[in-house]
C-alpha cells in the first residue's frame, strides 16, 4: 500500500469516528413519542425511592429511569431529574437499576442506559428517552404535561 | 444501585487517557497497513493491550495515563464540576483489552488485516470517549447481559 493511500485510510477512519460521534450526540437524550404506551406496574419493576417502595405516580409526570452499574451518564441524568423534582413537587423521578434485572431489560427492550420512560399521571408511557437526557428534552416533556 | 460505591474520580482523567490511547491506536493502524511496518504495529498493539490490562484490573488511578493526568494536567485545571464512578471507565478498559487481544491473536494466526481492523475498532471507541464523552459501559453493558455474555452477579 502506498503511503498516500494509507494516510487516506487513516483520515477516513478519523472522519468516520467523528461523524459517528456527531450523529450519536445529536440523537442521544432526545424524547421519542409513544402512542398507546403500556401501563407501568410499580410493584413489578420494584420501584424504590428513599428506601421505600413507590406506590403512586407523580401527579403531573413521572420520569422512570433505568440505570446500570457501569454507567457514567446514569449519574448525570439522575441528578438532572432530582433537581427537577425539587422545583416541581408534582414531578416524580424513579431510578431502577437493571444490572440484575434482565427481565426488565427484555420487557422494555432496553439496549442502553440510561433509558427513561416518561409516564403520565396514570403511569402510562407517553415517551421514551434513550441516553443521557438533555435539559431541553426535560423542559419539552414537562411542557406537554402543563396543568 | 450497588451497595458499595467507590470514591469518585475526576471524569476528565479517563478522557485524557482515552485521547492518548486513540492517538497510539491510530499510529498502530497506520503502521499495520504496510507489510514493512506490520511488526512495529504488533509491538504497539501489544503495549496498548498491556495498558488496557492495567486499566481493567487496577483502574484509572493506577494507570500510567492516570498518573500523568494527576501530576501534570490536573493541577492546571479548575476543580471538576462533579466526580464520577471509577467503574464505568474500568469496564471500558476491559472491553479495550478484549478487542486489542483479539487483534494480537488474529495477527498470530496470520489473518490478513486482522490487527488493523481490531486496532481501528478500538480507536473508534477511544476516540468517541475522548472527543464526545461516549461511555461504552452505558451503551453495551445491558445488551451484553441480555444476550448472556455477562452473567448476573
Amino acid at each position: 500500500m502506498s503511503a498516500d493511500f494509507r494516510l487516506g485510510l487513516i483520515f477516513g477512519l478519523v472522519a468516520l469516528a467523528a461523524v459517528a460521534g456527531i450523529i450519536w450526540r445529536a440523537r442521544t437524550g432526545k424524547a421519542k413519542k409513544i402512542s398507546g404506551g403500556e401501563q407501568i406496574d410499580l410493584a413489578e419493576i420494584g420501584a424504590i425511592k428513599d428506601g421505600k417502595p413507590v406506590t403512586q405516580f407523580g401527579s403531573r409526570v413521572t420520569f422512570l429511569q433505568f440505570s446500570s452499574e457501569f454507567c457514567t451518564a446514569c449519574r448525570q441524568t439522575a441528578r438532572l431529574y432530582r433537581e427537577l423534582e425539587l422545583v416541581h413537587p408534582d414531578v416524580l423521578h424513579i431510578e431502577v437499576d437493571i444490572t440484575n434485572r434482565t427481565d426488565l431489560a427484555n420487557k422494555f427492550n432496553i439496549l442502553q442506559t440510561p433509558t427513561t420512560l416518561v409516564l403520565d399521571s396514570h403511569g402510562r408511557v407517553t415517551s421514551r428517552i434513550g441516553g443521557a437526557v438533555k435539559q431541553q428534552t426535560i423542559q419539552d416533556e414537562l411542557g406537554t404535561f402543563e396543568i | 444501585m450497588s451497595t458499595t460505591t467507590p470514591a469518585g474520580i475526576d471524569p476528565r482523567g479517563p478522557r485524557f487517557g482515552a485521547a492518548i490511547t486513540s492517538a497510539l491506536l491510530l499510529v498502530t493502524v497506520y503502521l499495520a497497513l504496510d507489510a514493512a511496518t506490520l511488526n512495529i504495529a504488533y509491538y504497539l498493539l501489544s503495549a496498548a493491550t498491556v495498558l488496557f490490562a492495567i486499566g481493567a484490573l487496577f483502574g484509572n488511578s493506577k494507570h500510567p495515563y492516570g498518573w500523568i493526568f494527576r501530576t501534570f494536567v490536573k493541577p492546571r485545571l479548575a476543580a471538576p464540576k462533579e466526580l464520577e464512578d471509577p467503574r464505568p471507565p474500568q469496564f471500558a478498559q476491559g472491553v479495550g483489552l478484549f478487542v486489542a487481544a483479539i487483534g494480537l491473536v488474529l495477527h498470530q494466526l496470520a489473518v490478513p488485516s486482522g490487527l488493523a481492523i481490531a486496532a481501528a475498532a478500538a480507536f473508534i471507541a477511544a476516540f468517541l470517549n475522548a472527543a464526545f464523552g461516549f461511555c461504552l459501559g452505558c451503551q453495551i453493558y445491558v445488551g451484553l447481559q441480555r444476550i448472556g455474555i455477562i452473567r448476573k452477579h
